[in-house]
């Protein structure tokens, strides 16, 4: 049997839904595999929907908005695509980054609509099933992707995605603009270390576990392990448990 | 040009703050100037410290508190030195104050804006084990505890000004630059500590489990990154055997490190071995090493200890390289031992005993002020006092001269205050401003009036407890007349409402719920006093670091622990009742017991200052062990120094010099001592009043019954020896000469190490060589402790051919006689069995003191002797010349074995240490003391034995016999000896049974 | 307290120790606040007395607080040979000693009064031993010894 991915879709309310909607009118037709969800904005998109999406076993998810310049709330849509962008970079982290996309459709667009509907369909068609759909999800990309939302909801990442364009494109609290490329490695630093924390604290959910054996688990050097356990003990989400002989195990709070 | 009352201290260690605590409690207004964000140094970093295992940050804490709180202390952190210009008494210093774009007079140091911060930089504090925001405070416990952006990381998100509830966070701050106007300078920089280089050969940096001390410090602490358990970086493990290697960076002539010896690497390696086995008892620490300089007070009983009761294994070898083994991360060490066999042997971690450098910018700090570096960069100081720069009116303290550990850098710090007292004695007083405060409000016998002060703390407490409820809650307790709730009870204009609600209500007890009192009681103390409440009218309950901090998941119990808190302190305020601090007059004159260097340097420090000086030495002539010394290693001519101290003080017309005296009877207390005197060759009497005593009465040189002394005339000591080569030319008639070192030292009687007798030898040794170079010199010794720069001249000496020959303490070398030339013979431990014929035989005896003498005087004075009959100071680290009796000082030889620089420093700092008493009209002793019922007294004494500080004495009472009294102006208040009384006589004013009973019952 | 009070705590499942806790003020005092201050959870059982020094605690405190109705009594002091007034832990841990006895003898629980030493330094152990303590006094179980015999 042909695989008929599930695909979900964000559209805006302004543009592409609209854009959706004379497709209709015009009786387009492409693939009937996407669920339509409407949102006010692109920018409504928190990341942590498309994650959720995902981890139900969503095969592809897309954001669809208006054109840059275009927004009905004049710079939403630019906010959707920096946080859209740390939601690729952090899927890159598990291959998933191919499963999403973000696009612009306006309301006079009924056809190109049809036609990115139908170029992400066959797109997703090519990739194949999600290996975390279906009845037997694989547990451990499911584990990553937990962390993945984890991280991302968290309070670090937020307060760099939500800050990134106005500290990078005009100016920060001291009225200097920061460069890009030193935003970047602040921000790609975080997101990796950010991922691995939670990992480690999702992985600790099932168990108390000591460092090697998490290294192993997560395939991460031991040594890193430790630094984001000292950082984790610190921010009071894991203590020490016993000691296995001369091992201490961790355990999440 | 006039001089000025104010000193500026450079650099806020434990060093620089003792120097600015002795300096304002002596009346003068000093400018600290700290280049990091927060005072402390590297002491604040530590785990433990040695000898005694104290917790560093228990003991420096209180003085860091002190610190930052003082009156006559302006702190600033964050600073630079931009310029300097002026003279001895009257110096401009234009610093730079670089901002920290957080308002330090607004931020309440709560940790928001750290906690939310999402830029991550590595933990400098935490040695890059742990990572800091940034936005931070170096350490948890920090003083100031204010928060700092570090714009190098810093992207402006603004995230920390979003979240700080005080409105602290400032991002417009501009730095600013100030001129200071000071009579003298003291510079406390401290050290940097080595780092090996980028490729090193102990694979630091590479290698994840080589790790350097000060980083294995940061394991170690409890508060630091792994929570006090000792875990091996590359994977978590405790690592059973960890090898310490000694000499890192240290007496070091391949050109990665220093020639010198760092000093105190051996002892902190020793601290650093127990205290990781104590931490973990899996842990099996080896130290390699070349020589264990174990050279001061208490240090060789340590490495004793260290030894047989923590299995610490010590090897005398220099690792010349490690090598990783990539699949468990292990090390592997290459090692010689000293009967030549190399060993390969495996351990779990690496722990590099760095060296102290002088600090990096030390060239920088030298040419703005003006004073000159030595060979090794460090600070150059005078050869007779080691705290004097080369330039006048500059003094310099700790490690920055010279490495060293922290009593001697306390020492030192003292010391340079006490030089600045004799530059600007007559300036004391006249910057300082004394707070005029209004009348104490009558309150006694009143009925309680209570007014209670709840704070949010921004969310730190309110976040998590109901502080609505809390507050209606109080209201509702018994005797309590208003209640009030506030974003930041410690913010300026609260202290302005908590006044206007004293007026408004006629409170007269004032309760505040919020942080610790450990930092925030003097503020509110303050603040009702400013309203005319007595300062002990006030009770804090401890909302936040023991309640809505750890209990941040549990709201409701966390509000309800509130609630219980507010209740106990309002219980034992309705208990509580004014405390007057007591006055006592100070008698501005000085008694200095023992006339050597150490007396007669006290003696003319004083003298200098004008304060009338009586001066006690025991023989007929002023000199003490000096007399008997002609140089100093590093070439300093002792008797020309001896000389002109001499004269000085028999023409100082302030000091009174009692010769072939002895102390017949001292009494009182501090400030207010009565001795008398009995002197001169007819034994006349002398009665005088003093207000502190300066102990420097000296040790003596072993006698040795070992090694023919006395029986055979060739057989020396090495004073004898020093004579000998300065008067006579005798040497150049003698083939051989063998010296024997530790003769009456580190054994069972005295198992302590005598600091100078290396550097004697040496010193002899390289002047027989000079007089006579074909005379053969042989020194067995066990270890070499030329510590510090001495090291030079050990150098020096084995370029020069001296032979040195190791022994070991169980196989001493014996001497042999044979006609009338003497051999001897000595179980070399790298070369076994040797015989050397000897001319000379010339002994390193030790330095010891007489019991029978010391235990007279202690008792007197009423101080503790060691278990080697010399004095025992107040804190061994941090109390170095004080006694736990307040008053009394000691310094030099009669405090441990020391050299000559060493025992001026103490005497200085003695002078020091006794100007903060001295300087003042009378003191206030502490309020909350220990207060005796004489009815209920039956006189049993066991609170007598119990105080620490010989407070207590039993006295005769007309109307209930034998009964105890204390004296107030001793009593600390601890509360040891009420805790013992039988017949629950005595109670402690502010910590009264029934204030504690009243806080335990009533419970709802 | 009344036994019909007792008696309906003993019922209770949700049953939560009052602990009351002397501190002396600058080693253990100041290990409860860096718990604060590094947010180290544990629970919220206890209330702190702040004293000077442990040497302070007069055994009638301890006896008092159990008359009182306290569930359990922690003492910490300062480690032995860190006091700040020299030697008064020391003393403390003299008077201890024997107190223990005295209270064993009555038929207090070992485990319901606690003596312990935490440094300034160590705000974790100080959170441990608190849960530590505060698990033993909840497995005792409400203290009844001195109220339903003695008072």
């Amino acid at each position: 049997m042909d695989f008929e991915p599930k695909i979900l879709g964000f559209l805006c309310n302004w543009c592409s839904y609209a854009g959706a909607d004379l497709a209709g009118v015009s009786r387009m037709q492409y693939p009937p595999n996407i669920r339509v969800i409407r949102v006010m904005c692109s920018g409504r998109i928190d990341p942590q929907f498309i994650f959720e999406a995902l981890r139900v076993g969503a095969d592809g998810v897309i954001v669809l908005g208006c054109h840059l310049g275009d927004c009905h709330y004049l710079e939403g849509n630019y906010e959707a695509e920096k946080k859209f962008d740390m939601v690729k970079r952090f899927l890159k982290l598990i291959n998933f980054d191919n499963r999403v996309r973000l696009d612009w459709v306006s309301a006079s667009e009924g056809a190109r609509y049809a036609q990115v509907i139908t170029e992400f369909t066959d797109h997703i068609k090519a990739l194949g099933p999600s290996p975390i759909g279906g009845d037997n999800p694989d547990k451990k990309i499911l584990n990553n992707l937990k962390a993945i939302e984890d991280a991302a909801s968290g309070d670090r990442m937020r307060a760099l995605v939500g800050r990134e364009r106005k500290i990078t494109e005009q100016e920060n609290v001291y009225g200097e603009q920061v460069d890009l490329e030193k935003f970047n490695k602040v921000f790609d630093s975080a997101i990796v270390e950010e991922y691995q924390r939670h990992r480690i604290l999702v992985s600790l959910e099932e168990d108390t576990k000591s460092i090697k054996s998490l290294a192993a688990e997560l395939e991460i050097d031991p040594s890193v392990v430790l630094e984001h356990i000292v950082c984790l003990k610190s921010r009071g989400q894991i203590d020490f448990g016993e000691f296995m002989g001369i091992t201490p195990m961790f355990f999440k709070m | 040009m006039e001089k000025v009352g104010a000193v500026m201290v450079v650099g806020a260690g434990i060093g620089g703050s003792q120097s600015a605590l002795d300096l304002g409690d002596s009346g003068y207004k000093v400018y600290l100037i700290e280049s990091t964000t927060s005072i402390g140094g590297v002491m604040a970093q530590l785990d433990k410290t040695f000898p005694t295992n104290d917790c560093a940050m228990c003991i420096v804490s209180p003085k860091l508190v002190e610190t930052g709180r003082h009156q006559n202390i302006d702190l600033s952190i964050n600073c630079e030195i931009l310029n300097v210009s002026g003279e001895a008494g009257n110096f401009t210093v234009k610093v730079k104050k670089n901002s920290l774009y957080i308002n330090p007079d607004i931020c309440t140091g709560c940790g928001v804006c750290g906690r939310n911060c999402p830029v991550e930089a590595i933990d400098l504090f935490n040695e890059g084990l742990a990572r800091y925001h940034a936005t931070s405070v170096k350490y948890p416990q920090a003083v100031p505890l204010v928060y700092a952006i570090n714009k190098e990381y810093c992207i402006g998100c603004g995230v920390c000004a979003g979240v700080c509830k005080a409105k602290a966070v400032e991002y417009d701050r501009d730095d600013e630059i100030v001129d200071i106007n000071v009579g003298a300078i003291i510079l406390a920089p401290g050290f940097d500590e080595f780092v090996p280089q980028a490729a090193n050969k102990y694979g630091y940096g590479k290698f994840k489990n080589v790790v350097t001390s000060i980083e294995f410090e940061r394991i170690l602490s409890a508060s630091g990154p792994y929570a006090g358990k000792v875990l091996r970086p590359s994977d978590g493990d405790i690592p059973e055997k960890v090898a310490f290697l000694q000499c890192i960076g240290s007496r070091d002539y391949t050109g990665e490190g220093q020639p010198y010896c760092s000093s105190v690497c051996c002892m902190y390696t020793a601290k650093e071995a127990v205290i990781a086995h104590e931490h973990q008892h899996e842990v099996k620490p080896t130290i390699f090493s070349m020589d264990i300089r174990a050279y001061g007070k208490d240090f060789d009983k340590y490495i004793i200890k260290a030894q047989e009761e923590y299995g610490v294994r010590y090897i005398r070898s220099r690792i010349s390289s490690v090598t990783e083994i990539p699949e468990t991360k292990d090390l592997r060490l290459r090692y010689e031992t000293e009967d030549g066999k190399v060993i390969e042997e495996d351990f779990n971690m690496v722990v590099l005993s760095v060296g102290l450098n002088p600090p990096n910018d030390a060239k920088y700090l030298a040419e703005k002020f003006g004073i000159e570096l030595n060979e090794y960069s460090f600070a150059k100081t005078d050869i007779f006092n080691p705290v004097q720069t080369t330039k006048a009116g500059i003094f310099a303290c700790g490690a920055f001269s010279q490495p060293k550990d922290i009593p001697e850098t306390v020492t030192q710090a003292s010391a340079a205050a006490g030089c600045v007292n004799q530059l600007l004695y007559e300036k004391r007083g006249t910057l300082i401003t004394e707070k005029s405060l209004p009348p104490e409000i009558f309150v006694a016998g009143q009925p309680p009036r209570i007014g209670v002060f709840i704070c949010h703390c921004g969310i730190n407490i309110g976040g998590y407890v109901d502080v609505p409820e809390v507050t209606r809650y109080a209201k509702t307790l018994p005797n309590v007349v208003m209640s009030d709730r506030n974003l930041y009870t410690c913010s300026a204009d609260t202290q302005g409402i908590i006044k206007e609600k004293i007026e408004e209500f006629h409170l007269n007890r004032v309760i505040v719920a919020s942080c610790t009192p450990r930092t925030h009681e003097p503020l509110f103390q303050e603040t009702i006093r400013e309203a005319g409440l007595n300062r002990y009218l006030f009770q804090m309950a401890n909302i936040r670091d023991q309640c809505s901090w750890v209990h941040m998941k549990q709201p409701e119990q966390a509000t309800q622990k509130a609630k219980d808190l507010v209740r106990m302190a309002v219980n034992k305020a309705r208990q509580i009742a004014p405390i007057d601090r007591i006055k006592l007059p100070v008698t501005k004159k000085a008694l200095v017991i023992g006339g050597g260097i150490t007396g007669m340097v006290a003696a003319l420090n004083f003298a200098s200052q004008q304060i009338d000086t009586y001066l006690v030495e025991r023989e007929a002539e002023l000199g003490g062990f000096a007399k008997y010394i002609y140089h100093t290693l590093e070439g300093g001519d002792v008797q020309a120094y001896l000389k002109d101290l001499i004269n000085q003080v028999k023409s100082n017309k302030f000091i009174n010099v009692y010769t072939n005296a002895e102390l017949e009877e001292l009494n009182g207390y501090i400030g207010n001592f009565k001795s008398t005197v009995i002197y001169g060759e007819k034994n006349e009497r002398a009665e005088f009043d003093h207000g502190v005593v300066v102990v420097a009465t000296g040790a003596n040189e072993y006698k040795p019954k070992e090694y023919l002394y006395g029986q055979n005339e060739n057989v020396i000591l090495q004073s004898e020896f020093e004579e000998m080569l300065n008067t006579d030319s005798i040497i150049k008639n003698k083939k051989s000469v063998v010296m024997i070192q530790c003769v009456g030292s580190r054994n069972e009687e005295h198992p302590y190490c005598s600091k100078m007798c290396c550097a004697e030898a040496i010193k002899n040794a390289l002047l027989v060589k000079k007089i006579n170079p074909s005379t053969e010199v042989t020194i067995l010794f066990r270890d070499i402790r030329t510590y510090g720069f001495k090291e030079k001249y050990y150098r020096k000496a084995r370029e020069e051919g001296i032979i040195f020959i190791r022994y070991d303490e169980n196989s001493p070398p014996e001497i042999s006689t044979e006609n009338s030339s003497l051999n001897v013979n000595v179980n070399s431990v790298k070369a076994g069995n040797l015989s050397i014929p000897a001319d000379l035989l010339v002994l390193s005896a030790g330095i010891v003191a007489s019991h029978e003498d010391n235990e007279e005087l202690a008792k007197m004075l009423k101080v503790p002797l060691n278990d080697d009959n010399f004095y025992l100071e107040a804190h061994v680290k941090l109390r170095p010349v004080d006694f736990a009796t307040e008053g009394v000082f000691v310094a030099g030889l009669a405090h441990c074995p020391k050299t000559i620089e060493d025992s001026i420093s103490q005497a200085n700092a003695a002078v020091s240490r006794a100007c903060t008493i001295l300087s003042k009209d009378e003191i206030e002793a502490e309020g909350k003391t220990a207060v005796i019922d004489v009815a209920r007294c039956i006189g049993c004494g066991m609170c007598v034995e119990n105080c620490a500080y010989n407070a207590i004495e039993l006295i005769e009472d007309r109307r209930f016999g034998l009964v105890a009294s204390i004296n107030q102006a001793l009593c600390k208040g601890c509360g040891a000896c009420s805790g013992n009384c039988r017949c629950s006589a005595i109670d402690i004013l502010g910590f009264t049974a029934e204030q504690i009973y009243a806080m335990i019952t009533g419970r709802l | 307290m009344t036994e019909t009070v007792l008696e309906e705590k003993k019922v209770d499942k949700n049953w939560e120790p009052k602990i009351v806790a002397f501190l002396c003020n600058w080693c253990s005092y100041a290990g409860a606040d860096l718990a604060g201050v590094s947010r180290i959870q544990y629970p919220p059982n206890i209330r702190i007395v702040r004293v000077p020094c442990s040497g302070r605690v007069n055994p009638y405190f301890i006896i008092k607080s159990l008359t009182d109705g306290w569930d359990g009594v922690v003492i910490s002091g300062c480690h032995p040979g860190d006091c700040h007034y020299i030697s008064g832990n020391l003393v403390a841990r003299r008077r201890f000693a024997i107190l223990k006895e005295l209270l064993e003898f009555f038929g207090i629980e070992p485990g319901r009064v606690n003596f312990m030493w935490a440094s300034a330094a160590e705000g974790e152990r100080f959170a441990v031993l608190i849960r530590k303590a505060t698990k033993i006094v909840k497995e005792l179980g409400p203290n009844t010894k001195f109220q339903r015999e003695w008072c």
